[in-house]
């Protein structure tokens, strides 16, 4: 018969295991792209993706979003989509412009780009951690 | 004779006493001035290695006519004030390219037409302040240009 101390090790390990997978950072492949013209959004496009291998190597910046519970990383991106593109864009972004003036009319066509990266994404029961890779 | 000579001494010494002061003002200022614009005022600072560079630009954005609320407005005429804002700094930064084309038929002219277009990868540029007022949305940026960021 096995004692009660003797559990304690299994019951443990497989705490820290649960807590592991619950608390463990999902790696998500996430970019954005924004097209304008005439000074008017005209295209909006987020693109989210499950990262099939590990990314490494992580940036010190952390950005931190509200969650409702059970909300999946799109729907909080959705929902707070200008705080993350400010802090994605605080790293890198592309931007192509192109204008064209004529004698009758001025059109604008600019497009902002954020690369499409790999992001460590932590799920919280109110909250979301996402961090940059290098 | 000799008060012409006099005067002529008296304004060249002020003159000089000008030129000292001038270049005191501009040994004071943080940044050379390379070039100068029409009015007088430096348009383009150079970039040294003890110190750097900041550049700040305004973007202007509209919400498009329909929108499902204020907010929804709001949202996109930043986000088009931002694009705007990046495009200003890639312009100031690295410059734009400016095409033109005219079109002549019978010594006339036809049809004028001039493109400009930037590309360019920004890193590390920030919004400083946002304003909406009737539907038009400013976005202040700034972006710090340092060799240590250039070289990184």
């Amino acid at each position: 018969m096995r004692s009660r101390n003797g559990n304690r090790p299994f019951v443990f390990s497989s705490l820290a295991l649960i807590s592991t997978l619950i608390h463990a950072a999902d790696n998500y492949y996430i970019g954005y792209r924004l097209t304008t013209k005439n000074a008017q959004p005209i295209e909006e496009q987020f693109t989210v993706s499950k990262a099939m291998q590990p990314c490494t190597e992580y940036g010190n910046f952390i950005l931190t979003l509200p969650r409702l519970s059970g909300a999946t990383l799109e729907t909080v991106l959705n929902l707070e989509r200008s705080t993350f593109i400010e802090y994605a864009a605080e790293h890198e972004l592309r931007l192509k412009s192109n204008e064209t003036i004529t004698s009758s009319n001025v059109q604008s066509l600019q497009t902002l780009t954020l690369p499409t990266r790999c992001y460590a994404v932590e799920f919280n029961d109110h909250s979301v951690t996402i961090s940059l890779s290098k | 004779m000799r008060l012409s000579a006099a005067l002529a001494l008296l304004l060249s010494v002020s003159a000089l006493q000008a030129g000292i002061f001038s270049t005191d003002e501009s040994s004071d200022q943080k940044v050379k001035c390379v070039y100068s614009g029409t009015d007088g005022n430096c348009v383009e600072p150079i970039l040294k290695a003890e110190n750097e560079l900041v550049i700040t630009v305004t973007g202007q954005g509209v919400a498009p006519s329909v929108t499902a609320s204020p907010a929804q407005a709001y949202a996109l005429a930043k986000r088009a004030a931002m694009v705007d804002g990046y495009r200003l700094i890639a312009e100031r930064v690295k410059g734009v390219q400016v095409e033109g084309q005219d079109t002549i038929k019978n010594m006339m002219l036809q049809q004028s037409s001039t493109k400009t277009s930037v590309e360019a990868i920004v890193r590390g540029a920030n919004i400083m302040n946002t304003t909406f007022k009737e539907g038009l949305c400013e976005v202040e940026m700034e972006i710090a240009l340092s060799y240590s960021r250039v070289l990184h």
